[in-house]
């Protein structure tokens, strides 16, 4: 049942990206306003769905927090980037990032449900994930991966912005904000994914000091959410002490980015103590 | 520039540990090297591909420590200069720090307000000097160092707040400084360890888990069960080992562990990883003898037990117990030794039936897989004593408190350098037509948006808290 609605909550999701889009286009605001209502009652049925598939979890005497494999993290996933990215456009009051991250929220729903090689079923926890530091190392995690999926839509539009002269150019790139004030807002997603990330990391560590019997063992993941702890430091020692601002921040944000990806997906492919995030 | 004349110019070493470019360039390498650790196999994985290199280039590798990249002499050095480098960086930004943290503004200054908003300038009751004296009461609740001058018929005021997050960032770099000696603290002075035990075993050392060195514990640790509990789908639930810690045959604490839930004793962490069956040294056998008068025996056997044979006619004894012999799982060797004949040996499976469905004359075929292989008798088991055994991963780790401490650190570090800015903020106090002007203005290190927001807020608390008093005079 739960899976049956976080299934046409992709779609929900690719209907504001579709609108979103439409407002950029068209250069008409309505279609914005569209686009959000949608992405809000697409969120609410997306927590909707998450608190039922937690209740169904008790109901099958398995109960547990439903962040437990890589299907139950993708559906977090998109909760998350969608949430993060509800906040960021009634902070900013702007909705042209809508238009680069709902499709990651909605490509992320779309693997989740219809991967064949991914298992939406309840399953029962394995020991070792039996913890009371799943829901905090998950949680803060997740929002880190969210804010740094965020900082990537941005640099993109950083990127597409200098493209914008001001006799040539289309609706589309002038609706897009100011190159400061995306340089900002870049920043200010990269800090709060890189406090995330390293309460991750220590959360993770916690956790594993009582699951593995250490608190760091080189694991793939471990190792792919250093890299990618080091990358961001780098973007924020070079932009906070040597003063880089714009391209070169936005392309190593691109590049952070990247390495989420890869400590997210990629390290499946590696061997490792993290494998129930498989499948 | 003339820089390069100034006496205090520091040397070419030093110079180039405080520049940031070196940080920036480490942290990269950092991170590449680490990719280049996860994509070689390390350590126990590194033997298939050991295997596939050829030898010039084995030889590089293993020049190199790439089999075992984190533990690698230059790993280290990387860690080294970073460490060195972070040291270096913050001494060197110290002086400049130290001067932004304890400048004290003139109060007077007009720099700050100009072009300040219309809506940062309020008008209050009352003469300029109560309404200073009142401003400067205000302040003085919520803000530190505030300090007042009077020029003229003008009254101006200093104030602010926030200047130690000025140091928020050593905080960070302290706490990745401690984080790190809590690892070299591990390294020295702690182990990793493994160590089965059988239920009803024990032991008082255990195997380091890179070379299987013996490490004596110093006191026993027995396991008295082990458990474990399936789910309905047949994935496990729970593994649970009850421990009992001994020193000189004494029992000094019972405890039990499952996954994540780890025991501790006299500085020595016991985890449970891993679980397995062996075989026990008792069984149960059933002896037909296919005699005149067949007859049916079932014996309890203990392995090394001289047992006489039902028909009188020998003795035989159970010599050995394998969990899974020739992966067909649990079976036993049995020797007979017939009066005055030769010994006969041979091994008796337990799945007996499943074996002859799977190999079908197998048994028959081979006098050491033959159950009858004495005649006239039939061995079969009827109950094989396994047990279970707990694998435990064993962990001593001093540096552990130092690792959290960091980690505590660091959190509460980034919040100073991330979300706490250092704000100054000047009010200038000016009589008016009938009543008397209030400005405000300031400055702060970082996050502009959030000091005009605390401005506004600050002329609307403002304006409340001296309307209110300049009421109460008149």
């Amino acid at each position: 049942m739960n899976s049956l609605i976080l299934s046409y909550i992709t779609f929900v999701y690719f209907a504001a990206f579709f609108f979103y889009l439409l407002m950029m286009v068209m250069g008409r605001s309505v279609f914005g306003k569209i686009a959000t209502t949608i992405c809000v009652l697409g969120l609410a049925g997306h927590i909707f769905a998450i608190v039922l598939r937690w209740v169904e979890s008790y109901r099958l005497g398995i109960g547990h927090a439903p962040f437990s494999n890589l299907y139950e993290s993708l559906i977090f996933f998109s909760f998350t980037v969608i949430l993060l990215y509800l906040i960021v456009e009634w902070r900013t009051k702007n909705r042209t990032l809508g238009t680069f991250v709902t499709p990651l929220a909605s490509l992320a729903m779309a693997y989740a449900s219809f991967s064949p090689n991914i298992n939406s079923r309840i399953q029962p926890l394995v020991p070792a994930l039996k913890s009371n530091w799943l829901i905090t190392h998950v949680i803060t995690c997740f929002f880190g991966y969210a804010a740094f999926g965020l900082s990537f839509g941005l640099s993109l539009m950083y990127l597409l912005k200098r493209l914008d002269h001001e006799q040539k150019s289309g609706v589309f790139l002038r609706l897009i904000p100011g190159k400061g004030v995306l340089d900002d807002l870049n920043y200010q997603m990269v800090v709060i994914g890189f406090l995330m990330l390293t309460l991750g990391i220590i959360t993770g560590s916690v956790w594993a000091h009582s699951a593995w019997g250490s608190y760091w063992s080189w694991d793939p993941k471990e190792t792919w959410s250093l890299i990618t702890w080091l990358i961001y430091a780098a973007v924020l020692h070079s932009r906070l002490v040597r003063g880089w601002r714009g391209k070169k921040i936005a392309i190593l944000c691109m590049i952070g980015f990247s390495c989420v990806l890869f400590t997210y997906f990629g390290v499946n492919y590696l061997a490792g103590l993290h494998s129930y995030a498989k499948s | 520039m003339s820089t390069a004349r100034n006496p205090r110019t520091p040397n070419p070493v030093w110079r180039f540990f405080c520049s940031v470019r070196l940080t920036i360039v480490l942290l990269i390498i950092l991170a590449v090297v680490s990719i280049a650790g996860t994509l070689i196999p390390q350590q126990q994985g590194a033997m298939t591909l050991a295997r596939r290199l050829n030898p010039v280039t084995l030889k590089l590798f293993l020049f190199l420590d790439l089999f075992d990249i984190y533990h690698a002499i230059w790993f280290r050095f990387l860690i080294g200069t970073l460490a060195l480098n972070l040291i270096i960086c913050s001494v060197n930004r110290f002086p400049g720090i130290w001067k932004r943290f304890s400048a004290l503004p003139r109060p007077d200054r007009q720099k700050p307000f100009e072009n300040l908003p219309d809506n940062l300038t309020i008008t209050v009751p009352g003469q300029t000097k109560t309404v200073a004296k009142n401003v400067e009461h205000f302040f003085q609740k919520k803000y530190k160092r505030v300090r007042g001058k009077a020029s003229g018929n003008t009254f101006y005021l200093y104030a602010e707040r926030g200047r130690l997050t000025h140091f928020g960032f050593y905080l960070v770099h302290l706490s990745i400084l401690i984080i790190l000696a809590g690892a070299i603290v591990g390294s020295l002075f702690g182990f990793e360890a493994y160590v089965n035990i059988v239920e009803g075993g024990e032991t008082d050392f255990v195997g380091r888990t890179t070379n299987m060195d013996r490490i004596p514990l110093g006191f026993t640790v027995r396991c008295d069960r082990f458990f474990v509990d399936f789910y309905d789908n047949g994935t496990p639930r729970e593994y649970r080992s009850d421990l009992t810690f001994l020193a000189a045959g004494k029992v000094l604490e019972k405890k039990s562990i499952l996954v994540n839930h780890p025991a501790h004793f006299r500085g020595i962490t016991f985890y449970q990883a891993n679980y397995g069956k062996v075989a026990g040294d008792r069984a149960r056998l059933k002896i037909i003898r296919k005699a005149s008068e067949p007859a049916t025996t079932v014996v309890e056997v203990k392995k090394g037990e001289s047992i006489p044979l039902p028909g009188g006619d020998g003795h035989f004894r159970v010599s050995d117990i394998r969990e899974d012999f020739m992966n067909m799982g649990p079976a036993l060797l049995i020797r007979v030794h017939p009066d005055g004949g030769q010994e006969i040996s041979f091994w008796v499976f337990r799945d007996r039936e499943a074996i002859e469905k799977r190999f079908p004359g197998l048994t028959k075929k081979f006098t050491k897989l033959n159950p009858s292989a004495f005649k006239p008798y039939t061995f079969t088991v009827e109950q094989l004593d396994t047990r279970y055994y707990t694998g435990l991963q064993v962990a001593k780790d001093p540096g552990v408190p130092l690792v959290w401490t960091g980690c505590f650190l660091m959190v509460g570090g980034f919040f100073i350098t991330f979300f706490m800015s250092h704000r100054r903020i000047w009010v200038r106090v000016t009589p008016g037509a009938k009543n008397t002007l209030v400005s405000l203005a300031g400055s702060a290190n970082k996050n502009p948006v959030g000091l005009e927001r605390e401005l506004e807020h600050l002329s609307a608390r403002l304006e409340g808290y001296l309307t209110r008093k300049g009421r109460k005079v008149t």
